[in-house]
């Protein structure tokens, strides 16, 4: 049949280029005009065969419209456009006209009647196929959503978490940073356990870190932290370990149930931090201290915590290093006044808070007032009257000593000053100074010219300087004291017999008087009897010797009984004072004994 | 301005995409009613929009033909959208099957679909980069997994550049890209050039993209013209892309209406 042999029919390519114009541009097709008409001449073959077919099937229309889908002629256009060029001319072109007589088989009402279902089953396949294709596609690109949906969620989570890392790790060691470490501490404040919970927190220094990088560089003192990071992390288990920054480490320990807990943890930590470190070829082996503090949760706060834990650290460092310090409340709370104390003392010289009380120096042969002893007092606001022992040492650390001593040593001479003016019998006035104003420069100028400024006999003040500031004594003090001496001023030794008693400075400093330490004048207080008692009379009768063959008076200090003045005035000795001869008082009571 | 790897760009489906639209434009389905809605608007601004965008895709397949022919074996198409029909490696794997190509595109979900329809294929991937960062592309591990700078490379960089402000220098882009490849390698590219339209249907064709992923400028035939600064044009030069060795006749008709004008430069 004439129709099987399509191919070869002259109006085949003629039908299948109109076919390809119709539906070019209805969509994209990836394919060249050329190759498109052949494609379409195949299909326009099958077209003729399907028409012809016995039976007449309408899968052959059906698979004609998706193999249209199938080559990209899939649109709405695409359809019209071929069902349009199809009707109009397929039967024309191809000379299969019904009404032509070389028409085949079947009678003309017979093929239109088989176009219009070929070109029904060609449409519904073509729809079918478009439908398939467009759900196809757009599930595809609803996954593709989905998918890129889900990968850019991942990308943010991975990142907010690769973020969240950077923020609460240290870079160096990746242990968690104090960010971190703040945070855990107060969840474990904040968490649920009762009242009774407790916990523990380890404050951990390197010992001698800083040197670690000064000989061997910051890339060894990386490498030792690191080091030390990791074997921390592993020696303490599951404990929360972090770095606080240099050489700063801080453990957690959570849920403890007594301070013991804390210990071991801290002894693991000491321990794994002692094993040896080898850093760029070199054995290293440091030492850590550690601040522990533990207790309950209730009654305190992180920062509390972190504060005691901070002291306590500061602690095991002083108390020798390489090792750890338990918190100490009773430590603390006297530490803290004194710093209170200390921090609160100059604001308080300038306030005039300091005062003066005198105690009278006796004449141990005639009861006569010889001088008087000033000893300063701080009228605390909140504490009342303190007595030096509670604040001359912290005044001497910080080094407010200078200025207090001044001020005492100004003041005396002012009162002392007052006593000439109101009797002839004033007593001198003897004001101890610190070994840093003995030590300073300018003693001299400072003390000569307050006695200029007060008109004030060199002879009614006297300096009582402590042994300890002769030791060592540099050849500007005593060229100092020698021309304080020269002016008339008195030098006293204080608590002569307590220190080194070396005896060689009295032979070269000008000194006029000695007192003797008042645990010599105790021993006087037990019946004249005792071994004990017997040792330290005969000590000061040596000592009152010495003293008188080195033309130098003896004054004893904390005389609190009449036995003891009867004994010591026994021995010779010059004069006394203490208790038994008057407490210190205000000045306005020394008034009253001239 | 590179953005650091994790500072992903989020997926947007509630805007219209312009690699959705094209897809559209195109005959596809891969789409969602903003981009379907988007480019209709389009197509009312300028009715022949679909037929300008196929015109575009069928000089892309006509250019990779060409550089298949000129014996190129590697593709690396930046822009590639959603490569749905008659895409980059279907072509130049049908002409060369050890031929590779590393797809390129800024849109997440295009790449995504991009590696659905490349998946067991091992001489093709998709990537995602911003052509504003060439060097992230250049040195990108899965590029240079897949493509030997050493060797003639075909630089696809077709219907792009209108996507990137004059502000982010696509001369120096291009010109960054280009100090990449090896001699024997081509460029092809094609923009909207501002020709052939009136001034009512830019502004229309402007407000449209404004509200898509990907503001639209267009550019002069000079200007796109030493974009290929470097290459020696092939013959026809710098055309309207229905010119550019046509596969009949009938397809330059009105051509200086199709708004992309492209060409195809050599390198060295």
């Amino acid at each position: 049949m004439s129709h099987e042999r399509g191919g070869q029919r002259p109006g085949l390519a003629v039908f299948a280029r109109a076919w390809a114009k119709a539906v070019t541009g209805t969509s994209y097709l990836p394919v060249t005009p050329a190759q498109l008409e052949g494609f379409l001449e195949g299909l326009t073959v099958r077209l003729v065969e399907a028409l012809y077919a016995e039976p007449f099937s309408l899968r052959r229309g059906y698979q004609i419209g998706a193999d249209l889908v199938a080559a990209h002629i899939a649109s709405a256009e695409g359809l019209g456009r071929t069902i349009e060029v199809i009707e109009l001319r397929l039967l024309r072109d191809l000379g299969l006209s019904p009404t032509a007589p070389s028409a085949d088989p079947g009678s003309g009402d017979d093929l239109r009647d088989r176009m219009a279902r070929l070109l029904g089953s060609v449409a519904i396949g073509y729809a079918r196929a478009l439908r398939d294709r467009t759900l196809d596609e757009q599930e595809s690109i609803r996954r593709a959503a989905m998918v890129a949906r889900e990968q850019a969620e991942q990308a943010l989570r991975e990142s907010e978490s690769r973020f969240r890392h950077q923020a609460t790790h240290d870079p160096l060691t990746d242990l968690p940073n104090r960010a971190l470490f703040t945070e855990r501490l107060a969840a474990a404040f904040d968490r649920d356990g009762g009242s009774s919970r407790r916990l523990g927190v380890c404050f951990v220094d390197l010992d001698g870190f800083k040197m670690v990088n000064d000989t061997l560089g910051h890339h060894a003192g990386d490498l030792l932290l690191t080091s030390v990071a990791a074997k921390l992390r592993r020696g303490v288990g599951e404990h929360l370990v972090a770095r606080l920054g240099g050489d700063e480490f801080v453990i957690l320990v959570e849920d403890t149930t007594c301070t013991d807990d804390v210990l071991k943890v801290a002894d693991a930590a000491l321990a794994a931090i002692n094993e040896p470190t080898v850093v760029d070829g070199q054995e290293l082996r440091v030492s850590a201290s550690i601040g522990i503090v533990e207790r309950p949760v209730a009654g305190t706060t992180p920062s509390e915590v972190m504060r005691a834990a901070d002291i306590t650290l500061h602690w095991a460092k002083t108390s020798g290093k390489g090792r750890w310090a338990l918190f100490d409340p009773e430590r603390n709370e006297r530490e803290l006044t004194r710093y209170a104390l200390s921090s609160a003392m100059p604001a308080a010289l300038e306030r005039g808070e300091f005062c003066l009380d005198y105690q009278p120096l006796v004449s141990l042969a005639d009861g006569r007032l010889l001088g008087v002893e000033a000893l300063v007092r701080w009228r605390h606001p909140q504490l009342g009257v303190l007595r030096p022992d509670k604040f001359i040492g912290l005044a001497e650390e910080t080094g407010l000593i200078v200025r207090l001593g001044g001020w005492v040593l100004a003041e005396a001479c002012r009162q002392a000053r007052r006593w000439v003016d109101l009797s002839p019998k004033a007593p001198f006035v003897s004001v101890n100074l610190a070994v840093r104003q003995v030590r300073g420069q300018g003693l001299v100028k400072e003390v000569t010219g307050l006695l200029r400024e007060h008109g004030l006999p060199p002879d009614r003040l006297q300096l009582e300087i402590t042994e300890s500031a002769m030791m060592n004594n540099a050849d500007e003090s005593v060229d100092s004291l020698r021309s304080l001496a020269d002016l008339g001023v008195r030098i006293a030794i204080d608590d002569f017999g307590t220190g080194y008693s070396n005896l060689s400075y009295l032979r070269t400093l000008p000194v006029c008087e000695l007192k003797v330490a008042g645990s010599f004048v105790e021993g006087l207080r037990a019946p004249a009897a005792e071994p004990a008692s017997i040792t330290d009379e005969r000590i000061l009768a040596t000592l009152v010797s010495l003293a008188h063959t080195l033309k130098l008076t003896v004054t004893a200090e904390n005389v609190e009984t009449a036995t003891q003045a009867d004994r010591l005035r026994a021995i010779g000795c010059d004069a006394a004072q203490g208790w038994h001869f008057g407490a210190p008082m205000p000045p306005s009571h020394v008034d009253a004994l001239l | 301005m590179r953005r650091p790897d994790w500072a992903s760009a989020t997926i947007e489906i509630d805007r219209p995409s312009t690699a959705r639209m094209y897809d559209y434009f195109l005959g596809g389905s891969h789409n969602f009613a903003v981009d379907r809605e988007a480019a209709q608007a389009m197509i009312a601004a300028v009715p022949e929009t679909p037929l300008i965008a196929q015109a575009n895709r069928a000089f892309l397949r006509r250019t990779v033909r060409f550089l298949a022919e000129a014996g190129v074996r590697q593709f690396l198409d930046i822009g590639s959208g959603i490569p749905t029909v008659g895409n980059v490696h279907e072509i130049a794997q049908a002409a060369a099957p050890e031929s590779t190509v590393v797809y390129v595109d800024v849109d997440p979900l295009a790449v995504g679909h991009s590696r659905e329809i490349l998946d067991g294929n091992e001489r093709a991937v998709a990537v995602q980069a911003d052509i504003r960062d060439p060097d992230r592309i250049i040195d990108h591990p899965e590029v240079r997994k897949l493509i030997d700078f050493g060797q003639p490379v075909a630089l696809m960089i077709v219907a792009v550049l209108h996507f990137v402000r004059d502000e982010d220098r696509p001369a120096e882009i291009v010109a960054r890209l280009r100090s990449a490849l090896a001699p024997g390698s081509y460029l092809v590219l094609s923009q909207a050039c501002g020709e052939g339209r009136t001034s009512t249907e830019w502004a229309e064709a402007y407000a449209i993209y404004q509200r898509t992923d990907h503001p639209l400028h267009n550019r002069g035939r000079a200007e796109i013209t030493r974009l290929f600064d470097g290459f020696t044009l092939v013959e026809p030069g710098v055309v309207w892309v229905p010119e550019w060795r046509p596969d009949s006749p009938h397809a330059v008709e009105e051509a200086e209406r199709s708004i992309y004008i492209g060409g195809v430069g050599r390198l060295g």
